[in-house]
């Protein structure tokens, strides 16, 4: 019940930090030099269009009314026209945002997965060489330049070697041929996410496993791991059954404290990789300046890391009973 | 692993100490407009290009070594604010409790969730070209939460000991307390997170400045890669794509292993397990 009522008031610190993010938006996109109509209407749009958008957001209107439409439209799901596309905006990033999570927490896991279980096996051999030359490796993973490595990585696999595609996400020609089935596709797919799906990995690899190694030495001096020893317990048991998942809390903690560093990188590997997804849109967008379409892959974003958090803080909560909110 | 930070840090600050020299060799080797009149392509290492030319013949060495430069001067000075920012809020927020810290601490949890790379494009959408000391504010503006919190909680359990209140029964003004009795108690704190937030501000710089919007008036090393990327010589010239690359990743790992050594030193616990283990 308590636990209910923490996500109810933790929902609500949720939705004002959201307005107060939208609000600040709403004024730099009024204040910021420049003309606020011309951000929201396309230049090359036909003038009946334009008045029809200008009506829908109010840009004939004082500001404070303006205010109003803004936060209307964004609530019925009406983010404005793409510049660049021509389409709605929420079209657009409903088509990107699959992508970009099949590949982002396709990363997240198997880094996590295998950070956590490489983690718990070095911090149990402390100070031996594996574990000297497993922590340097993962502390230089953990330091590498994101879009150097993953034009390091291109270079190599797709234009050196070429085994893999250089860039997108699917072969246009296999999709439009009606005779190649399900298998054939998810196949393509997977062929053009190895490697950006690499580049995250080694990035995240890195970092997971060191924080579970620190946090697995920390474990190993409390009294609980002294008494499993005391009862003559393998030691096979003591790590995996009584140090690990103690020592798996912190890492649960960092996935949300890192979430904000990821998902730049996510947006840097898209980039890299012309993976279609959110991130690489609001790159893309940036450049072109195309301001709606800049603005909701933003606020998108924002929502999407606020409520990662929620998810991760109740996570928590589940996982270690002496919390109580 | 701490001196092998502090010896490859001397190491890029003779780097960009060593930046002046190569324009006064000759104009040729000037970073950004210096064109070495007979080459037109990328070219890979030679005697007279150490590290070989970008594709209209500038020379890469001496664009790595104005970006070891660009790279010192972005990092520190976006650390320093950030960290000034975040000790002055932190302190205020630990010693001056409730609504005061309840405001500041969700001002920080909110900046602190939201990607910083990110908010710095979006700004960039607003302001159109940033130069590269808005980049640097906008950097500090935005990475201060961290330091705040861990200033606030160690404030929280320095403003119950004696000396404070001792301070404050003499008669001194909250002002005096913050700065004379609280400030240098969590000085040296503050400058350990100042190491951690000298790599991050340094990537972002990279990060942004490889999307294409970074200051085009200066040579980074993140524009280096943009260049590469841009002008499509990555399949190509891999030892262009190389150095820059180098750099930012060893320029990170150096700061991150003085800031572990400085950790050590300030926490006792890390320090004994090291001596027993």
């Amino acid at each position: 019940m308590t636990l209910f009522r923490y996500i109810l008031r933790r929902l609500a610190e949720i939705i004002v930090i959201f307005l107060i993010i939208q609000t600040v938006l709403f004024f730099l996109f009024h204040l910021a030099p420049g003309d606020p109509v011309a951000r929201m209407v396309d230049p090359n749009m036909a003038p009946e269009e334009e008045t029809a958008l200008i009506r829908e957001w109010g840009l004939d209107q004082p500001l404070g009314t303006q205010y109003l439409y803004f936060l209307r439209n964004f609530y019925s799901g009406r983010f404005g026209v793409s510049f660049h596309y021509g389409a709605p905006v929420a079209e657009i990033i409903g088509h990107r945002l699959p992508n970009t999570v099949l590949l982002f927490t396709t990363a997240v896991v198997l880094s996590a997965l295998v950070g956590v279980r490489v983690g718990k096996y070095v911090a149990w051999q402390k100070h031996s060489h594996v574990d000297m030359v497993v922590t340097m490796a993962a502390l230089v993973c953990h330091t590498l330049f994101l879009p150097w490595i993953a034009m390091l990585i291109l270079w190599f696999f797709a234009f050196k070697v070429g085994w893999f595609p250089v860039t997108g996400m699917i072969s246009p020609e296999l999709w439009s041929n009606p005779a190649s089935g399900g298998l054939m596709k998810a196949l393509d797919v997977l062929h053009h996410m190895a490697l950006p799906l690499l580049t995250l990995f080694l990035i995240h690899f890195g970092s997971f496993l060191l924080v579970m190694r620190g946090s697995m030495r920390d474990v190993l001096t409390e009294d609980f791991i002294f008494t499993a020893r005391a009862k003559g317990l393998p030691e096979r048991v003591i790590r995996d059954r009584h140090a690990a998942p103690n020592a798996a809390l912190p890492v649960v903690t960092y996935v949300g404290l890192s979430m904000a560093f990821s998902i730049n990188g996510g947006a840097l590997t898209e980039t890299v990789f012309s993976w279609p997804g959110i991130g690489r849109e609001l790159v893309f967008a940036v450049s072109n300046n195309d301001y709606p379409l800049a603005l909701g892959c933003f606020l998108l974003i924002a929502w999407v890391v606020l409520m990662a958090n929620l998810i991760i803080d109740t996570l928590y909560a589940c996982l270690d009973p002496r919390i109580c909110y | 692993m701490g001196r092998l930070g502090v010896l490859l840090l001397a190491l890029f600050a003779l780097m960009a100490v060593g930046s002046f020299l190569p324009p006064l060799i000759d104009p040729m080797y000037h970073p950004m407009t210096g064109v070495d009149p007979e080459i037109t392509r990328a070219t890979p290492p030679s005697w007279r290009h150490w590290l070989g030319t970008d594709f209209i013949g500038r020379d890469l060495l001496s664009q790595l070594l104005a970006g070891a430069r660009v790279a010192f001067m972005v990092g520190i000075s976006a650390a320093f604010v950030s960290v000034v920012i975040g000790t002055a809020l932190g302190l205020v927020a630990g010693y001056a409790g409730r609504w005061t810290d309840t405001v500041l601490m969700r001002l920080a949890d909110m900046i602190m969730v939201m990607p910083t790379l990110l908010v710095v494009l979006m700004m960039a959408v607003f302001f159109g070209q940033l130069s590269i000391w808005s980049i640097v504010l906008m950097i500090a503006l935005f990475r201060w939460p961290g330091v705040s919190r861990v200033i606030r909680s160690r404030t929280l359990t320095l403003k119950h000991r004696p000396f404070i209140e001792a301070a404050r029964i003499a008669g001194a003004s909250h002002l005096r307390i913050l700065i004379v009795h609280l400030l240098p108690n969590v000085l040296p704190l503050a400058l350990l997170y100042m190491t951690f937030r000298v790599t991050s501000a340094i990537i972002i710089e990279a990060a942004l400045a490889f999307l294409g919007f970074g200051d085009p008036g200066t040579v980074s090393w993140g524009m280096m890669l943009q260049w590469v990327w841009k002008t499509g010589h990555m399949s190509q010239a891999p030892c262009w794509l190389l150095p820059p690359g180098i750099c930012i990743s060893l320029l990170t790992l150096s700061f991150y292993l003085l800031g572990r050594a400085m950790d050590e030193v300030l926490d006792p616990r890390l320090r004994k397990e090291k001596g027993v283990g």
